[in-house]
């Protein structure tokens, strides 16, 4: 599957962009929902060629990490730093994220408690049964693709009837805060780029009222350079025809329907909720949670954790308006010199698909 | 963290447990969320499940389609040379 990269591919790509930009005479602009969209484009080199055929390209809401707003990680700080005998697990990057209270690896954690960077959720579910006398709890971050994976391990623990293991979730939807995005009428957006493994879960359907209310382009696109070049293609296809869909550039991963199983895993086990994102504020059903029968094993509701929604982020920082794709990462008067990689002042320049630091690793000087 | 990376399934009981090869590195992978799942199939990995299996026949389409492109435009970039020669 080289031709996925295939310099000569890319370039045809590319070449045809550019005519259906000029034909449709005027400058487009769409938005990369997806992190790894933007590791993509820039990794690749592909944004400065993209850019010249007349499309630009903005960076949305999708790194799970940088949309997780503080809140959150103080709570998970209070518990690992007030309860003995615990097990805090989560994915690396969410250990970096600054706070008022410190990040997850720059606190000390109370007695007989540690944290522990895991890969996936199953991990943390094994760590739950090798260490019977501690309670583990995995903070989980995560959209759709991630969210079947975090249930089961709820599920899986609750069959084998232990009772140490639950999960402190931020768990988050992505076509809501596209929603807010549109109407929040703050950036004019020509067409989306639909993040490929997130739709691979929840399928076609759930983007249709962009194109139906707002009558905004889009393309569920996956993550190779010619991927997403495709994804730019269906695009500026469906603005040059005047009719806008949910096209599927992604047919190789993506089934119209998305994956049931997975569905039916979520449905079963979550319930929406009105949840806080960084930058974009309260959201309505825009997070989900663990339904009552699962009490058990939400950490939030098993510590009576009480997390004060709705605060700011750290003084000077702007990811806030870089996820909403107000701002690119090196108009922020802290990027690269104040805040960079070793020691970022937001998640955006900690997370492997936060804006902030794809912009550092390979636009810097 | 929403990498999901194609790899290919070398492992799976009845339980829907297994391994993946992904570029030589044997993956441990659950296979529970998929229905239906076979020794050989390329899957899409994310977080330890396979959250999809990858459709051949709909890859083949998508690059014969890039294929084409890619011939047309070289065809179109010799027509050019011929037409407008070099400065
Ligand atoms: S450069 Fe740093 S401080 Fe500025 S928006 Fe990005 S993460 Fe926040």
């Amino acid at each position: 599957m080289k031709e996925f990269k295939d310099k000569k591919v890319i370039q045809a790509l590319l070449a045809e962009i550019e005519k259906k930009v000029r034909s449709l005479s005027s400058p487009v602009r769409i938005m990369e929902v997806c992190g790894t969209h933007t590791m993509t484009a820039h990794r690749y080199g592909l944004k400065r060629l993209i850019e010249k055929t007349g499309v630009e390209l903005i960076s949305g809401p999708g790194c799970p990490v940088c949309i997780t707003p503080n809140e959150i990680h103080e709570a998970a700080i209070e518990l690992i730093t007030r309860k003995e005998n615990f097990i805090l697990t989560t994915f690396g990057d969410m250990t970096r994220v600054p706070t008022r209270k410190g990040s997850l690896q720059t606190i000390v954690p109370a007695p007989d408690s540690r944290m522990s960077i895991v890969y996936s959720p199953e991990e943390s579910l094994e760590k739950a049964r090798r260490n019977p006398d501690k309670e583990v709890v995995f903070f989980g971050v995560g959209f759709e693709t991630t969210i079947p994976a975090i249930a089961m391990t709820v599920r899986e623990a609750l069959e084998e009837g232990l009772s140490n293991y639950a999960v402190l979730s931020a768990l988050w939807l992505i076509p809501p805060p596209l929603k807010a995005i549109v109407e929040s009428r703050e950036i004019a957006i020509d067409g989306f780029l639909y993040p490929g493994h997130v739709s691979a879960i929840i399928g076609e359907k759930p983007y249709r009222f962009i194109a139906e209310e707002y009558g905004i382009p889009g393309a569920i696109t996956g993550f190779e350079p010619s991927d997403m070049l495709l994804g730019i293609l269906s695009v500026l296809e469906q603005k040059e025809r005047g009719k806008a869909e949910v096209a599927n550039a992604y047919t190789r991963v993506v089934r119209p329907s998305g994956n049931l199983t997975a569905l039916a895993v979520m449905d079963e086990m979550l319930e929406p909720k009105d949840a806080y994102w960084r930058g974009l504020g309260l959201i309505p059903q825009s997070g989900l949670k663990f339904k009552k029968k699962y009490a058990a094993c939400d950490a939030e509701k098993k510590y009576r954790l009480k997390i004060e929604w709705g605060s700011e982020d750290l003084p000077g920082c702007r990811c806030g308006e870089v996820l909403r794709g107000l701002i690119q990462p090196p108009q922020c008067p802290l990027f690269s010199e104040k805040c960079n990689p070793d020691s970022p002042f937001g998640p955006c320049m900690v997370s492997f698909e936060g804006a902030c630091l794809i912009h550092y690793k390979y636009h810097r000087g | 963290m929403c990498l999901g990376i194609p790899a290919k399934v070398i492992e799976v009981n009845e339980s829907k447990q297994g391994k993946v090869d992904y570029l030589g590195t044997k993956i441990k992978t659950n296979f529970s969320l998929l229905e239906d799942i076979q020794l050989g199939d390329w899957v899409i990995v994310h977080a330890g499940f396979a959250i999809s299996v990858l459709n051949e026949e709909e890859a083949q389409e998508t690059l014969s389609l890039l294929r084409e492109m890619a011939a047309a435009q070289e065809a179109a970039d010799k027509q050019s040379k011929i037409t407008t020669p070099l400065k």
